[in-house]
């Protein structure tokens, strides 16, 4: 009997695994590395909605190319 | 088994995409400031998003003036359709609900929607007083 699963598989964080959906969607994007865009530097709320968190972990950008949307971060909660 | 003790902090598994517009917003100024107020129809599985409002600052009344805007976000689940535009020091951010590990995802429709959004955003970056 043999099992399904495969004996290797390539690890990847989140930042990787969503540029990998919007890859799949058409859209052309390439990750960058933690802490490289100035948009990881400030805040990541303006704190005008009352559910913005205090905590959250920052697992770094995305670039996108053709569309209207410069970057995508993904962001964790505490 | 529960942990009796469990720590009271901690990274949680809750994530959300931040689709960013780049450019220096005043964050203190809300005209790049909006949410989406959604008048749904049905419950649970069958709830569907019947109209969307934008209600905030002036960029708020440029996406209420979008109609083919609304009839994109109105294709989306219910979930999607929650939208929040949040302007900070090095961009302009709209993002959506908190998803887990496995619901954080995008949808070609979701991500048209996003993207629109972006457009009426950059349009209003170059041009100041909007």
């Amino acid at each position: 009997m043999h099992d399904s699963e495969q004996d290797t598989f390539v690890q990847k964080n989140k930042n990787e695994q969503f540029c990998d959906l919007l890859d799949k969607i058409g859209i052309e994007a390439e990750t960058k590395e933690i802490g490289t865009d100035e948009v990881e530097k400030g805040d990541y709320y303006s704190g005008s909605f009352t559910h913005s968190p205090i905590m959250v972990t920052n697992h770094g950008c995305i670039k996108l190319k053709n569309a209207n949307i410069d970057v995508v971060q993904i962001i964790q909660k505490g | 088994m529960k942990d009796i003790n469990p720590l009271p902090w901690g990274a949680q598994d809750r994530y959300q995409a931040h689709f960013i517009v780049k450019g220096n917003v005043d964050q203190s100024d809300d005209s790049f400031l909006a949410e989406a107020k959604l008048k749904t129809q049905g419950r649970f599985a069958s709830k569907k998003v019947v109209y969307v409002e934008w209600i905030g600052g002036k960029i708020a009344d440029i996406l209420n003036k979008d109609d083919e805007l609304a009839g994109m976000i109105q294709k989306l689940s219910y979930n999607d359709a929650c939208i929040w535009v949040d302007p900070t020091k090095n961009g302009v951010r709209i993002h959506g609900k908190w998803k887990n590990d496995q619901e954080l995802g995008i949808s070609k429709e979701q991500f048209a929607v996003y993207d629109r959004i972006a457009s009426h955003i950059k349009e209003n970056l170059s041009s100041p007083p909007i």
